[in-house]
């Protein structure tokens, strides 16, 4: 779906790079974009728009170039939902995505009726002839994942769906974007700074600071790799000797009635049992504990202060 | 509690769509007749217009009835049949149009920056360049379709009631069509680049009005400084009136040829660029 190898956008006014050599290979999916404001998410994006031509490196999104001449064509065949309003608030809900609709390269009668059916796709049917300066928040959010949808693209860009949503809004359109990765088989990628909402619908994941890439791949791999904390317990307590040596295998987090939390300094658990025959312990007892994505993300971002922060 | 499809059909195909630029231009168009201002300005230009009509059909009357006859030198000395009666078929339309141009143009960009969608616009396959062609070809097809009828209307009256001998020219559209065509163009391109400027709608509004008026102001604060006449071209108002004189061959039009061209070059240039610039994708926003 999208391949970037040593990827580098550079602004005109700024000195340093807004992203720097990024590789990375992304299967259609939902993928997870993740990372603090001004990691990169935006410039990301445009770049994956072809609105920012690579200034090295380079890549393709559904096997068009990146910065290439075509690159209009490609806009075609992408959704953009973005973080900010963007409403025409004079318009009503049908009228804007049929407009954006013919935008996309849809005939006006097709895009007419395709607008009718996208909105009814979205939960907007009954209220799609007023104007949507009177629509909630909730609503004013489907608009906009309505207008990514109009023209069924192959993939469609994300930027915090959720953004204002009470919760069982969230739920709504969390269900929604799985609908349109599960029944319409379009690539997502979802931009979001709320964790949980990246957990529940993403199958891969990539986490951006100050331009590169922490860390990226599916989500089971990812915790996989990341996941280093272990709970050890012995048969007998390991005396002063014993204790001191397992910090070879990483920091200690806490222990108390012989139950170690460690976390491991690499991402390697049948260490623990090398470790353990060779000082002579017996280890009854190995769990890794799986770590929430908040706390995988943290590790990404800040690996130093990580182990600190159970 | 919202109601969901079943599922989502796939789109028709995405290569029967029309251009761009006018599909963004029949968007405006729908926005223009849901405004509403239509009304106020329909009734004000079709007033204009009857008078018009009116006056060419009094002067035929005097030409044609024998009982008016007495009147005919005195008809003949206010209703001249020349140049400057073609050219006038124009003026009191283009004043109300600069209003009209300030209260639609003003807001032509400026509520896509209000609304943000521009960004969102080039995010579709549509490019600065496709987005300035269509506002600065609504800005300029509306004083256009304005003045139309201005121009054939009592075109089209004149040769029903005196055929070749009346008091439109024959020939009068092949010489006001032109004009209309760059004096449109002249308000289009203040009207975007205005517009581009501005924040808000309602401040777009000014920023037309205030820099026709102002440019205005400032051609003749420099005429009366320094004598130098030349400073009316960079006066918009006199540059749209001066057209039409200069392609109906007046004898005293209000500027020659060349400082007209040079003024509207300089307009239509400066604010179609200050558009271009203004509109550009911005990298801080998507």
């Amino acid at each position: 779906m999208i391949a970037f190898e040593n990827l580098e956008v550079r602004y005109a006014a700024a000195a340093a790079p807004a992203l720097k050599g990024l590789t990375l290979s992304l299967d259609r999916g939902i993928v997870g974009l993740l990372g603090p404001n001004g990691a990169g998410k935006s410039t990301l994006l445009k770049a994956l728009l072809g609105l920012l031509r690579p200034s090295a490196g380079g890549g393709t999104v559904l096997g068009i170039p990146l910065g290439a001449p075509e690159s209009a064509r490609l806009r075609g065949r992408i959704g953009y939902m973005p973080e900010y309003d963007a409403l025409i608030e004079d318009a009503t809900a049908y009228e804007q995505v049929a407009f954006w609709g013919e935008l996309s390269g849809l005939a006006p009668e097709a895009a007419r009726d395709r607008a009718h059916e996208v909105l009814y796709f979205v939960g907007l049917d009954e209220a799609r002839y007023r104007p949507v300066s009177g629509y909630s928040t909730g609503m004013r959010q489907r608009v906009k994942l309505a207008q990514a949808l109009v023209h069924s693209p192959e993939l469609v860009f994300l930027d915090e769906p959720t953004n204002g949503l009470d919760p069982d809004g969230r739920r709504r359109m969390l269900d929604l974007v799985l609908r349109v990765h599960a029944e319409l088989g379009t690539g997502v990628i979802l931009a979001s700074h709320l964790l949980g909402d990246v957990e529940r619908v993403a199958d891969q994941l990539v986490i951006l600071d100050q331009g590169q890439i922490k860390a990226a791949g599916s989500m089971a791999g990812l915790r996989r790799a990341l996941a280093r904390r272990v709970e050890l317990r012995f048969l007998d307590p390991l005396d002063a000797a014993q204790e001191a040596a397992l910090a070879e295998l990483g920091a200690v987090l806490e222990s108390r009635n012989g139950l170690y939390d460690l976390e491991l300094a690499e991402a390697d658990p049948p260490a623990v049992f090398r470790w353990a025959e060779a000082m002579g312990a017996t280890l009854i007892q190995l769990t890794p504990r799986h770590d929430r994505l908040d706390e995988v993300l943290l590790r990404a971002l800040h690996p130093a202060t990580a182990t600190t922060g159970a | 509690m919202p109601i969901y499809a079943p599922t989502l059909p796939p789109a028709p195909d995405l290569n029967q769509g029309q251009p761009p630029a006018l599909v963004l231009m029949r968007f405006d168009l729908a926005r223009l007749w849901r405004q509403k201002i239509g009304r106020f300005f329909g009734f004000a230009f079709l007033m204009v217009l009857i008078v018009k009509l009116t006056v060419i059909y009094v002067k035929y009357l005097l030409d044609t009835n024998a009982a008016l006859r007495p009147m005919q030198d005195f008809a003949k000395a206010v209703l001249s049949q020349g140049a400057e009666f073609q050219a006038g078929l124009l003026d009191p339309a283009s004043y109300l149009l600069w209003f009209l141009v300030a209260l639609v143009g003003g807001g032509l960009v400026a509520r896509d920056t209000l609304y943000r969608v521009r960004p969102l616009m080039y995010a579709h396959p549509v490019s600065p360049r496709d987005y300035l062609v269509a506002k600065l070809g609504f800005a300029s097809a509306l004083p256009f379709a304005v003045l139309l009828p201005f121009v054939l209307l009592p075109w089209a009256m004149s040769l029903m009631v005196a055929g070749l001998h009346g008091p439109v020219w024959p020939t009068a559209p092949l010489r006001l069509l032109p004009a209309v065509a760059v004096l449109s163009l002249l308000m289009g391109a203040m009207a975007v680049g205005a517009s581009a400027m501005a924040a808000t709608p309602r401040a777009g509004v000014g920023w037309v009005l205030g820099l026709v008026l102002g440019t205005s102001a400032l051609a003749s604060l420099v005429q009366g400084l320094t004598g130098f006449v030349g400073a009316q071209a960079l006066n918009p108002v006199l540059l749209a009136q001066t057209w039409p004189q200069l392609f109906v061959g007046m004898d005293r039009p209000f500027m020659g040829w060349f400082p007209a061209a040079l003024g509207t070059a300089f307009h239509i240039g400066l604010w179609t660029f200050v558009a271009a610039r203004r509109t550009l994708p911005s990298e801080a926003v998507i």
